[in-house]
């Protein structure tokens, strides 16, 4: 996760006109040395990256993104059925999952009585530690059946004429990767937003209620508008997160190459593709589109991750820098 | 009269709108516990019928017969999250100092967005990355998974320790070099026990996060041996990524055993998340007290 | 020391009690790698793993060696020979099929048995099937069990009216070959479209990683269908398909199956590949079953310090390790094929 921190810049320089000692030297020696290999670690993670992925950007250049085939018999690869795969569940998860982490946030902040408030809080911070791993155990043995054998068909039945939720007989399918990704992201989306509620500067709510608005008019006209940026940053961490999640959604999803409307069929995401084939591909060219995925998958959450930024450093500025 | 009458009516919607949101919001945090308690009824009831001695004493074999467990899962966990601390606590609050107490302006802001943008990296990525940079050519290891999962922790490391470093007030800075003492001295012996708590806190979590990562140990740790193995040179055993292979099984008993592991994971999750929040209550008493 | 003195001294007491923990768990790590120095590792075919596990505890008694084995798929055993990763590699599709390949490694022949076709719903029949309708249920063109070719086949078994669930494996799978191999020789739509390979691009189903994991979707999954070794198939008491040979019969893969389709060819090429799927529609292999394989092992011909190990643990394997084939619904070698072994294990040099 980001850190949301919109603090000024502390710029406190007690030290300026020192003399230098040999400890003064090696401190900041070693630390510098530090600093710079952190610069130097996403250095060599984009080179390598983009040096495996190589041999299938010459070859198959910027239309591998959308292109759909992963045919290693006839050696025609592309990302466009994983990326479309990534995309629809990572965007559902999102929609699914921020007004119900909204309505845990404001609960936590507004509406919980004092005892039950920390309860609820530590729960909500416990599902964020569950590890992945777990949840797709639990997705692939416990939700994928019960979705499999009653709720699927209860949708199709009920909502069948959209193509949405066509014929059901699959566990493993994207509807239960939505699950599970929706699970992931609420709770990082609620307790960053639960945060930014409770940093909203009471005299402004209680402004608006002395003016005789309903608690909810309140929420919507103070707290809202005032953490809308951070609450969006939020949404967007969430979104990388679910996009960059391999272990979990690749044991739910069922590994089926190809794009189809309906969400009860198998499909595929990137990280996922990528942990399925961790142990070899049969082909050069395979093993390089499967890193030019990597490399997909690393411009997206960099991209995502100065989009989070640029968005709270915009909103802090347009509250004047507040706290 | 019909004027008051329009406006009771109005704030009755209102009331109402405002009683739906708030039904909505207590629905939301229900619907939270309730998933919650789900997931870990169910690790509970599954995995507590494999959590006997055996679990804990036996090394874990794939289609073997007989009495198995997942001690060499854990084992292989401790030592390798153990040497990923070893990895990370060091650099990264070095990192944090140099950030705080050295760099400015654009340095100090290109750092910590290196530091952001590393945190962002989906751990796959840096499984396989690490797979390229020091296992190919060579062979897997405990210590290249133990480096993956520092990749991991870094970030958090850092910046939980920036974030306690920046705390502390400046007096104190001022203080200890008002008697003379060099800034070194002041860095390492005023300001940085002041963040113990604060920086182990960090730590703790950074712990409980990278103890449930697999995806870099796909890359890292994943031929390992069937026995007991004690040595980070060769590839280890570790629990997350023996209840994904578990999960790859058609024996039942393997569930179970992917269970019971999953169960342990997550007690010690929770014990060291638990352990992390007293330490940050700790620590955030102490900085108010010394800064007065 | 500031005021939290106490607890910063007992924080570096801890910490230095676990630097002295670690310490001494690598030295001890260290000193016990030295202990275990009869150790052969290998990686690959799951198809071929429950063998190769059975073996661990009688190479352990009767050769002293520790064996290990890592199922990780055909396309990972040959990924981590060609890369040294391993001592040796399992694969149940030939070297030629990966590129790039282990180009300085030996192959050969160390096992054989059959690829089931295991499926799911109720009443274990032993359905018939042919090629031809397994090939158009994995292309999507047959999608329920009481479809009509179906039910031309299995006149008088009551055939539910359940989706077919088809489910193939997600990772580079040496079994894949097996079964795609068979499909493009009975199939011509499957020849031109998804072909033959470790890994194919499918026109539909889901995928799960490794034979174990296909047999547990299969297990749990109602209506299902799959490919496996035939030896999970049985350990899960699923039910098999008797497919229909080149001469017309419907057949088990069972040891008699296996036996009648190994006589079609028991001389490796000289890369060690040797292919009995299909077999022709003489008499002599009535009994055949169609989808068997002969499973194979990948050694680096200069293996260094272990070479001696590997080559007593090959030699054990291609004859007494045969003997606990037939439990796991492995068969024995030909002699033939044996032979051939011995000579090409003769090519490992340290």
């Amino acid at each position: 996760m980001t850190s949301l921190d919109v603090s000024p810049d502390a710029a406190r320089r007690p030290f300026s006109g020192r003399r230098m000692h040999l400890g003064d030297l090696i401190l900041q020696g070693l630390a510098g040395l530090a600093a710079l290999g952190s610069l130097v670690l996403v250095g060599l993670i984009a080179w390598k990256v983009i040096q495996g992925s190589r041999l299938a950007l010459s070859t198959f250049g910027l239309p591998f993104i959308w292109h759909v085939a992963w045919d290693p018999v006839h050696n025609q690869f592309g990302a466009g059925s994983f990326l479309f795969g990534t995309v629809v569940t990572s965007v559902a998860a999102l929609v699914i999952a921020t007004p119900i982490a909204i309505g845990i946030a404001l609960f936590l902040s507004e509406l919980a009585p004092r005892g039950i408030r920390g309860p609820v809080t530590a729960l909500v911070e416990t599902l964020a530690a569950i590890p992945s791993v777990v949840i797709g155990l639990w997705g692939l043995l416990v939700l994928a059946p019960v979705l499999r054998d009653d709720v699927d068909p209860a949708l199709h039945s009920a909502l069948g004429f959209i193509p949405l939720f066509g014929k059901a007989s699959y566990g493993s399918n994207v509807f239960t990767a939505i699950v599970v990704l929706t699970i992931m992201i609420l709770p990082i989306i609620a307790s960053i937003s639960r945060e930014l509620y409770l940093g909203v500067p009471p005299e402004l709510k209680e402004g608006a209620i002395a003016l005789g608005t309903t608690r909810w008019e309140m929420i919507r006209g103070v707290v809202f508008p005032y953490t809308r940026g951070g609450v969006a940053a939020a949404m967007i961490l969430g979104y990388g997160r679910a996009i960059g999640e391999a272990i979990a959604v690749a044991l739910v999803i069922g590994s089926f190459t190809g794009i189809s409307a309906n969400i009860f069929k198998p499909g595929n995401t990137l990280a996922a593709w990528i942990a399925q084939n961790y142990a070899g591909l049969p082909s050069a060219l395979a093993l390089s589109s499967l890193i030019y995925f990597a490399l997909i998958l690393l411009v997206f959450s960099i991209l995502v991750n100065l989009l989070a930024q640029f968005i709270v450093r915009r909103s802090a500025r347009a509250q004047g820098l507040t706290r | 009269m019909s004027v008051l009458t329009g406006r009771d009516d109005h704030l009755r919607r209102r009331r109402f709108v405002n009683r739906v949101m708030e039904l909505l919001a207590w629905l939301a945090a229900a619907l939270a516990v309730a998933i919650l308690g789900i997931v870990i009824f169910s690790v509970a009831k599954k995995g507590l019928s494999q959590l006997n001695l055996d679990l804990f004493t036996k090394p874990l074999q794939l289609y073997g017969t007989g009495p198995q467990g997942l001690a060499n899962a854990f084992v292989g966990s401790l030592i390798i999250v153990g040497i990923a601390t070893a990895m990370a606590l060091p650099v990264g609050i070095l990192i944090a100092i140099y950030v705080n107490e050295y760099a400015h302006g654009a340095v100090r802001n290109s750092v910590r967005l290196t530091l952001d943008v590393l945190a962002g990296v989906p751990a796959i990525v840096i499984g396989f990355f690490v797979f390229e940079l020091i296992v190919v050519g060579h062979q897997q290891s405990g210590y290249a998974a133990g480096f993956a999962l520092a990749v991991l922790m870094l970030p958090l490391v850092s910046r939980s320790t920036m974030e306690v470093l920046a705390l502390v007030p400046d007096s104190l800075r001022e203080a200890a070099l008002g008697v003379g003492a060099p800034r070194w001295r002041t860095t390492l012996g005023v300001v940085l026990p002041q963040t113990i708590g604060g920086v182990l806190t960090g730590a703790v979590l950074a712990v409980a996060r990278v103890a449930g990562e697999t995806a870099p140990l796909l890359f890292t740790s994943s031929l390992v041996a069937s026995g007991m193995q004690y040595n980070p040179a060769k590839p280890l055993l570790t629990v997350p990524l023996a209840i994904y292979e578990l999960t790859d099984s058609d024996n039942p008993s393997d569930y179970a055993r992917a269970w019971a592991g999953a169960l342990v994971l997550i007690l010690f999750i929770l014990f060291v998340s638990l352990t992390a929040r007293w330490l940050a209550t700790r620590s955030r008493r102490k900085i108010q007290r010394a800064g007065r | 020391m500031p005021r939290n003195g106490k607890f910063v001294r007992v924080s570096l007491v801890v910490a230095a009690a676990a630097a002295v923990a670690a310490v001494a768990v690598v030295t001890a790590g260290a000193a016990s790698a030295k202990s275990t120095a009869g150790t052969v590792n290998g990686a690959g075919s799951t198809f071929v793993a429950p063998l190769v596990t059975k073996w661990e505890g009688p190479v352990q008694s009767d050769l002293g060696l520790t064996l290990n084995f890592n199922g990780i798929g055909s396309t990972g055993g040959v990924a981590a020979i060609t890369n040294k990763q391993v001592d040796f590699g399992a694969s149940d599709a030939p070297l030629t099929q990966f590129n790039p390949t282990c180009t300085t490694c030996v192959q050969l022949p160390w096992a054989l048995a059959a690829t089931g076709v295991i499926y799911n719903i109720p009443g274990n029949q032993h359905l018939k099937m042919t090629g031809a309708v397994l090939a158009q249920i994995y292309m999507g063109k047959i999608t329920k069990w009481n479809a009509k070719p179906i039910q031309k086949l299995n006149k008088g078994s009551n055939l539910p009216s359940t989706s077919i669930t088809v489910v193939h494996r997600s990772d580079g799978s040496g079994t894949t070959y097996n079964f795609t191999d068979y499909l493009s020789k009975v199939s011509g739509a499957w020849k031109s479209g998804p072909g033959l390979g470790t890994s194919v691009a499918w026109p539909t189903g889901e995928g799960e990683p490794k034979s174990a994991g296909v047999a547990g979707a299969v297990r749990t999954t109602p209506g299902a269908i799959g490919y496996v070794d035939v030896y999970y198939a049985v350990h899960n008491h699923l039910g098999l398909m008797r497919m229909q040979n080149k001469a017309g019969s419907f057949v088990l893969p069972r040891a008699a199956g296996i036996k009648a389709a190994a006589q079609l060819d028991t001389h490796p090429a000289k890369d060690g590949s040797l292919s009995i799927v299909n077999p022709p529609a003489s008499k002599k292999y009535r009994g055949a079953y169609p989808i068997c394989t002969y499973t194979y092992v990948d050694v680096q011909k200069s293996s260094g310090a272990n070479a001696a190990n590997i080559k007593s643990l090959l030699n054990w394997a291609v004859t007494k390790g045969q003997s606990y084939g037939p439990a796991l619904i492995f068969e024995p070698l030909p002699k033939a094929v044996v032979t051939f072994d011995k000579k090409q294990i003769k090519k490992i040099h340290s």
